[in-house]
């Protein structure tokens, strides 16, 4: 998985009873309100998943909001983010198991599915569980093993804020490992 | 970019922001991620308040998948792959899935042989040696 580290400006907003005449505290509370606003944002379509928040590189001069006396700092800071492309190869852990395929899992991506349409070297099979079976290769898949895939396509979801995508088998050194 | 324009990964063909921003391999994700817990730790009295879902799960996922784990060894990686003029989301690319041959390299990365830039396969077989190298050593 190829993650980016990426800097982006943002407004952080900080409420009255968080402002202390001593600046240190001030700027812990800007960090740490800072860490709890990418927290709750977990991902968008532009940027992909935002993991964590790496360095706060400037804050610059506040404004109060008139009406609530929050003060607003506008930000800049470097965060890691995670964002998936088509064509990409990666690896993945089994989560479900199912007749027409495997549901897998890469760090903050669910709803990875592998169709069994594309995975045409493997038959589904249970034997103490449920598994998809490569007789030629002697190789099987069943829930939390790893898998290196190749993403076959990509859909936004926006009411669930993440990624779905589609997963493929078809290339060389691509399966079970 | 828009939904359609044949973003493909296999060509080099992402989005900009993989060419402008600094891409990282698992093994640099999980140290920094690594600090991250401990400074929150620090910091705050619940850390778990802290910390979403997207990133307990990135943790687990780079902790289970990097193959090299101390400090040194993921810099050596990055300076060896970067000694052969990669782009940096290959570099990644190739640090992540540690192919063991030249010719699984080419799978996982077919941009490296594409027109006007292809790498020798002595100079990748190379890389792939001084690679498997640190991890033996590690």
């Amino acid at each position: 998985m190829v993650f980016l580290e990426v800097e982006m400006q943002g407004n952080v907003v900080v409420p009255p009873d968080q402002l202390d005449p001593k600046g240190l505290l001030l700027r812990k509370g800007i960090v740490l309100r800072l860490l709890e606003d990418i927290a709750s944002r977990k991902a968008s379509k532009e940027h992909g998943y935002y993991i964590a928040v790496t360095t706060l590189n400037s804050v610059s001069e506040g404004r109060v909001q008139e009406l609530t006396g929050n003060v607003v700092f506008p930000v800049s800071f470097n965060c890691i983010t995670l964002k998936p492309c088509k064509g990409e190869i990666l690896m993945g852990t089994v989560d479900k198991v199912l007749r027409h395929g495997v549901f897998l899992k890469s760090g903050p991506i669910d709803n990875i599915f592998l169709s069994e349409k594309k995975m045409e070297d493997y038959k589904f099979n249970v034997v103490d569980e449920p598994m998809f079976v490569n007789d030629k290769q002697q190789s099987k898949m069943a829930k939390s093993s790893m898998v290196r895939y190749k993403v076959l396509g990509i859909k936004w979801m926006e009411w669930d804020r993440g990624f779905q995508m589609l997963a493929t088998l078809a290339g060389d050194f691509l399966g079970p490992i | 970019m828009s939904a359609d324009d044949e973003e493909n990964a296999s060509e080099l063909k992402i989005g900009d922001e993989f060419l402008k921003a600094k891409c990282l391999m698992n093994c640099e994700v999980a140290l920094i991620l690594d600090r991250r817990l401990e400074q929150l730790q620090q910091m705050s009295d619940d850390p778990t308040s802290q910390m979403s879902q997207v990133f307990e799960r990135s943790h687990q996922y780079v902790k289970r998948f990097s193959r090299y784990k101390n400090q040194d060894a993921v810099k050596q990686v990055r300076e060896i792959l970067s000694r052969n003029r990669l782009a940096e989301y290959e570099l990644c690319v190739l640090g992540n899935l540690c192919p063991e041959t030249v010719e699984e390299a080419i799978a996982m990365v077919p941009s490296l042989k594409t027109k006007g830039r292809a790498l020798e396969d002595d100079a990748i077989e190379k890389m792939l040696n001084d690679l498997s190298l640190i991890k033996k050593f590690e």
